[in-house]
């Protein structure tokens, strides 16, 4: 009790300096798991929230090879040109999610679950940390 | 007539709970999430308080006509199930209203939560005691922001501390320009995660993170699992080929030292951790051109996303794990003996 007491000016300055700092820091606040790619091509432009892929999910079932090499993803968050058409063609992401392998693309919402308004990026990324990515909504 | 009896009461309480027939939730799912999930059409998805928060102004009673009658908007005379009874689709009304109930209540979700956020934070420093009769109003209007569902509302003071800290960076005394994610903020599911959108139903859907990683190998960097250990205690077993899963990779036990300037160790580039993942063609030629000494390799490089930085600081483990790279130490005496020379 006393040691919060004691802690109150302590939060008080902090809070003040963190607003303070706010102000010029651009920080990132979004944390995502490490390696989560969002894919905001189109997806914004067309009225639907953008795409997450979580890597972490994936890679516990694949190994990269099925997805970098056989199915020809680029190792570039949003440098595939991916579309529904392609999906529902079996191209990409349509190759296992045609409910064979994996659920089918009627299931919009489980990819299309990101924050609308988020730029393409790898969450998390060491180049994210260094830089803001350009298309960055300015807080 | 008890039928009729039990009808009234239920529009009277609007609970979509006690359905005779086809329950609220099972009417959304299979009629109205057609378009109330994604929005087709202008719809007012389901969740996205923005989207009802106009439309539940008018009252409950013109949202059910609306849904019974259809509108010239688009809405289609019960959804285009003409099939359903009123009850039915009253009950997918209010099914969907529950789903944006708390967010309806703050009038402006998103400023009002972040200043009852705030506001929070310090009334419980200074007295703790009266703070916690408080605390439910704001936790409401805070709770209308990430979560869809109305589950949390006996929450515990730890566990509403936990959930603010989780909100805001800024309120966190220890948070404050630190690099490393505290415990609490590691591997949060979707939901909290900051880029999945919590009004989108979907998001609810997904599986969290921890809920998969138990019994994983740790490590201190990225999402915290040592995937190359995890598979080689056999914990994950993904597959090599789409559709095979008995395919095996073509592994090539093959390490390329790289020698560093200064006194950091050199590189021990493994192939076999690599192959047991990639494709020979994932980085050859492109990102590496397959022949000794014709690679130019900066730490900038990487830093910035290049050669290894292709993967490792997106997905493989980042470069503050130096070692696990920089792993074959320099022969200690060559460099005394230069020294000793030099000295002379």
């Amino acid at each position: 009790m006393k040691k919060i007491l004691r802690l109150r000016g302590a939060v008080a300055l902090t809070l003040m300096l963190a607003l303070f700092a706010g102000l010029f820091v651009d920080i990132p606040d979004a944390q995502a798991e490490y390696g989560d790619v969002v894919i905001n091509n189109y997806s914004d432009k067309a009225g639907m929230r953008p795409a997450v892929f979580p890597h972490w999910f994936h890679r516990m079932r694949f190994r990269c090879k099925v997805c970098h090499a056989d199915l020809g993803f680029k190792f570039k968050a949003g440098g595939n040109d991916i579309n529904m058409v392609k999906i529902i063609d079996g191209q990409f992401c349509g190759a296992c999610h045609n409910g064979d392998i994996a659920w089918s693309v009627e299931n919009c919402n489980l990819c299309h679950s990101g924050k609308p308004g988020t730029p393409t990026q790898v969450h998390e990324s060491t180049i994210q940390k260094l830089a803001q990515p350009a298309a960055a909504p300015k807080k | 007539m008890n039928k009729l009896y039990a009808l009234a009461l239920m529009t009277a309480l609007t609970a979509p709970t006690v359905h005779a027939q086809q329950s609220g939730k099972d009417v959304y799912t299979k009629v109205c999430a057609t378009c109330h999930s994604t929005g087709l059409a202008g719809a007012p998805r389901y969740g996205n308080g923005g989207d009802w928060a106009p439309r539940a102004q008018a009252g409950t009673a013109k949202l059910y006509q609306s849904a019974l009658a259809g509108t010239p908007k688009g809405m289609p005379a019960k959804g285009g199930n003409t099939s359903l009874a009123d009850a039915e689709v009253k009950g997918a009304v209010d099914y969907m209203l529950a789903a944006v109930k708390d967010a309806l209540k703050a009038a402006k979700p998103e400023p009002e939560a972040k200043k009852a956020e705030s506001k929070k934070e310090e009334p419980k420093k200074e007295e703790p005691k009266k703070a916690e009769a408080k605390k439910d109003e704001p936790k409401a209007a805070s709770a209308a922001a990430p979560v869809a569902a109305p589950a949390a509302l006996p929450v515990t003071e730890a566990a509403a501390a936990g959930a603010a800290a989780a909100a805001s960076a800024p309120g966190d005394v220890n948070s404050f320009n630190r690099l490393l994610k505290p415990v609490g903020k590691r591997n949060l599911p979707p939901p909290e995660d900051g880029i999945h959108d919590p009004a989108n139903d979907g998001t609810h859907a997904l599986q969290p993170p921890l809920a998969a990683y138990g019994g994983l190998p740790k490590s201190n960097a990225g999402n915290r699992i040592n995937w190359v250990e995890a598979l080689n205690q056999k914990k994950i077993n993904p597959r090599y080929d789409r559709t095979d899963p008995r395919a095996e990779p073509v592994v090539m036990d093959l390490n390329i030292v790289r020698e560093v300037k200064g006194s950091m160790p050199d590189v021990v580039y493994p192939h076999k951790q690599h192959t047991e993942w990639l494709d020979c063609s994932n980085c050859h030629p492109a990102i590496f051109v397959p022949q000794k000494g014709a690679n130019a390799i900066s730490m900038a490089a990487i830093l910035l996303g290049e050669k290894c930085g292709v993967c490792h600081g997106k997905v493989a483990f980042p470069v503050s794990e130096c070692r696990n790279c920089h792993s074959k130490k320099k022969d200690l005496p060559v460099k005394a003996a230069t020294a000793e020379t030099a000295a002379k």
